[in-house]
């Protein structure tokens, strides 16, 4: 206990002289107040956003989005992943144009999906699931792929029923690059989400951060930028304790 | 039937059939009975949309700057990544004092950062600059890192039998072996900085660059511009990984079949 | 039966600095494991006289290992004392040299920058170092494998080419701990040749940990058995055939099979006669 406590004094150490050097500057009028507002402005603005409910508001909404898009693109690209890695016709047919189009950063879509889709909830979602699957996609393929051929014989030795080979043997099997391709695949869509609520989005996170900085109010983009960073690493912590539990027989 | 597969012409015709079909798709949707020809562009649009870019020199100009935007970011990010990815493994003083500090900002997804430096920065190339470094800073430091800190002892030892001094010890083995990781990280250093340019380019619309275009395009609802813009995008970034990992190959040709 | 070890007799004061005089005394060495002591090494005293080869066999754990390491200079945490030509061992030195049983080339160098690496910090001049790497590849027969990399080489010929390292800086004394041990066991037979040739063509002093009792005989002049728990020396035995020595001799199987036999706990016959080989007991 102690030795966890002890590690993050070390780690908070410089976050904490940061904080406190960003303090000094912004007191000594170092910066223009355009530029740099001392932290317990930021902590102000952040409590007043929390109190009115606007912090509750945008965040919710981005939450709500980023769990929407995050399932329809996680769980097509597993399908997807699965299925070019289990069929080798299906491999054939659609693996080229997968690759083909994973060269193209996402956000290049978002022009185009913007045209097609308005500046709607459906933008955000769509562009959030095509940002989750790819990953997911990928890791699924290279997970089924690399079940070694023996298990597969193995099973088929001792006449291994479907659900339970699938249940017991495939699906550990693939789990740990499974997890892991989820696990980038959070980062990648949460990234995505904030830049097209940057660009087109009436609330969101990302709305709020491009509106402070329209209004000139740095205090807000602060704000959000530490929020979007805490849920960053919430969702990496989460994603990475999950990953974790769930590959506990798995020896280093 | 999959013997069938082997056969390379069979695959290059599956292959193909995928996107024949998705143009057909989008052919259908075009046609001006179509529901939603508003936003599709008919095929002949597309092309000559890509003939008309070409020839003006546009999309050559906007490849041009967004490459460079993405190298000069790679170079930027790529090389204070190493320092730092160096110094972190090196000492595990910066290791604890920097570590933390990487790893907050590390959060923080990459646009985000874009009201802030656009307050700081405005709207223009050195915002973009900014972020497109950053991005190629994440993946080096993190590889640069794992490569130095993991440099086997046993190597390490043979220096020390014959009296290397740190110089020789980080030219003739530290780097060595630490380079295979340092490679990966400038491979995904540069696919985050293509991101970032991109991304950018989308976003501070101004200038030249193949965002800048899709974003002018988007405004003027011009689906062919876009789609051409895409299309130049991904090859792009198709070509330059293949460079780097053609040049992967060479510097690393010492590894062999194992790798 | 444990017998102490002769040490030879203070020799009187040379004229000539001698080239690899390995003095041991009262060496000493213990780990800390979980908190308590424990004693890797007791009293280990030896003395190797320059241009011989020397052999240390016995079970694992008797830290033969961790005796080459400690005279490399690799570990310098011991009690006793340790000289090299009457100089004190105190780190390591291009003096001391040594061949590990992973051959530990360096995967991103060619064979000939592997072995010019021993020569970086050596006093001979840049103009001359081809040569004598090239005189050094030569020597373990690798000529025309200059420029492959460690990944194109069997396991034989990377061992050799350690060696060929090794021996390219000129060392006093060299060490090598259980360098064939990863080779099979044709390869191995010819290295043993290798070595043996290598080693009558140079008469560099060489000191040897192996657990193949066999290849101990074979390459050297005198055997030192060790015991483990805590690792000692129990018995020296001098091998007095003559250079090159003859695989199929009945002198090489019967030494073999005693020392073996008295590794393996087996009883000792006493009515066998250990003819030609002296023991030395006090």
């Amino acid at each position: 206990m102690t030795r966890t406590l002890s590690r993050l004094a070390t780690g908070l150490t410089p976050l904490v002289i940061l904080v406190a050097a960003w303090q000094a500057a912004s007191s000594a009028g170092l910066f223009p107040p355009q530029v740099l507002v001392p932290p317990v402005e930021v902590a102000n603005t952040l409590a007043e956003l929390v109190s009115n409910g606007e912090l509750a508001r945008h965040l919710g909404q981005s939450l709500v989005r980023l769990a929407a898009g995050f399932s329809i693109g996680a769980a097509a690209g597993l399908l997807f992943g699965a299925a070019i890695a289990l069929s080798r016709w299906t491999e054939a047919l659609f693996a080229p144009l997968f690759l083909a189009l994973r060269q193209v950063p996402v956000l290049a879509f978002l022009p185009l999906l913007v045209l097609f889709l308005g500046i709607e909830e459906t933008l955000k979602i769509v562009i959030v699931a095509v940002a989750a699957f790819f990953p997911v996609a990928l890791a699924t393929f290279d997970g089924v792929r690399g079940v070694p051929r023996g298990w597969f014989e193995v099973a088929r030795l001792y006449r291994t029923p479907l659900v339970p080979f699938l249940a017991r043997i495939l699906l550990p099997a693939t789990l740990p690059p499974v997890l892991t391709g989820l696990r980038i695949a959070l980062t990648r869509a949460w990234l995505v989400l904030v830049a097209a609520e940057l660009l087109a989005a009436d609330s969101g996170l990302g709305q709020m951060m491009e509106m402070g900085r329209q209004l000139f109010r740095i205090d807000v983009v602060l704000a959000g930028v530490i929020v979007s960073g805490l849920v960053g690493f919430a969702l990496d912590r989460g994603a990475k304790q999950i990953e974790r539990r769930a590959t506990r027989w798995r020896t280093a | 039937m999959t013997r069938l597969l082997k056969n390379s012409l069979v695959r290059f015709s599956l292959g193909l059939a995928a996107p024949v079909a998705l143009l057909l798709l989008w052919s259908a949707q075009a046609e001006p009975e179509g529901a939603r020809s508003l936003a599709f562009a008919s095929l002949d649009a597309i092309a000559a949309a890509l003939v008309q870019l070409a020839a003006s020199g546009q999309l050559l100009r906007d490849a041009l700057v967004s490459l460079s935007r993405a190298v000069t970011g790679l170079v930027f990010g790529g090389v204070l990544g190493m320092a730092v990815g160096i110094a972190m493994a090196s000492s595990p003083l910066v290791d604890r004092l920097a570590g933390p500090l990487y790893h907050s900002i590390r959060q923080v997804p990459l646009l985000g950062w874009l009201p802030l430096i656009g307050l700081w920065l405005g709207n223009g190339d050195d915002a973009r600059l900014l972020i497109v470094s950053l991005a190629a800073f994440y993946p080096t430091v993190l590889n640069t890192y794992e490569g130095f800190a993991h440099v086997e002892k046993r190597y390490l030892e043979v220096g020390r039998l014959y009296d290397f001094s740190p110089a020789q010890r980080f030219r003739h083995i530290l780097w060595p072996a630490a380079l295979p990781l340092v490679l990966t990280g400038i491979a995904q250093a540069l696919a985050f900085a293509w991101i970032g340019t991109i991304g950018t380019e989308i976003l501070l619309g101004s200038g030249s660059g193949l965002g800048v275009t899709m974003a002018t395009a988007q405004a003027q609802q011009r689906v062919d511009i876009i789609i051409v813009a895409i299309c130049a995008s991904g090859l792009l970034g198709f070509f330059v990984n293949h460079v780097l990992v053609l040049l992967r190959r060479q510097i690393l040709r010492w590894q062999g079949a194992h790798q | 039966m444990t017998v102490q070890p002769h040490i030879a007799p203070a020799r009187p004061p040379a004229t000539q600095p001698e080239r690899g005089a390995l003095t041991i005394r009262n060496l000493s060495k213990s780990f800390q494991i979980d908190g308590a002591p424990f004693q890797v090494l007791r009293d280990i005293n030896l003395e190797i006289r320059p241009g011989e080869f020397v052999s240390i066999v016995g079970a694992s754990g008797c830290g033969k290992s961790t005796l080459l390491r400690l005279i490399v200079g690799l570990d310098t945490d011991y009690d006793g004392e340790i000289h090299l030509d009457g100089q004190r061992v105190t780190t390591t030195s291009l003096d001391r040299g040594l061949v590990f049983q992973d051959h530990r080339l360096f995967p991103w160098m060619t064979l000939e920058e592997n072995v010019g690496l021993a020569l970086l910090n050596t006093d001979i001049p840049k103009h001359r170092r081809a040569g004598v790497v090239a005189e050094h590849i030569a020597l373990v027969n690798l000529t025309g494998f200059e420029k492959a990399y460690p990944h194109q080489l069997s396991g034989g010929m990377a061992q050799r080419a350690a060696i060929a390292r090794a021996l390219a800086a000129s060392p006093k004394l060299l060490l090598l701990d259980e360098p064939l041990g990863a080779l099979d066991a044709l390869t191995r037979i010819h290295v043993q040749t290798e070595l043996q040739r290598i080693w009558m063509q140079q008469r560099s002093t060489m000191l040897m940990v192996t657990h193949d009792v066999e290849e101990a005989v074979y390459l050297s002049d005198r055997i030192l058995i060790m015991a483990p728990n805590p690792g000692r020396i129990r018995r020296i035995v001098e091998v007095d055939l003559p250079h090159p020595r003859e695989r199929g001799s009945a002198q090489l199987h019967r030494l073999r099979d005693e020392i073996l036999a008295e590794l393996t706990g087996a009883p000792v016959t006493r009515s066998l006669i250990p003819f030609p080989a002296k023991e030395t007991h006090s």
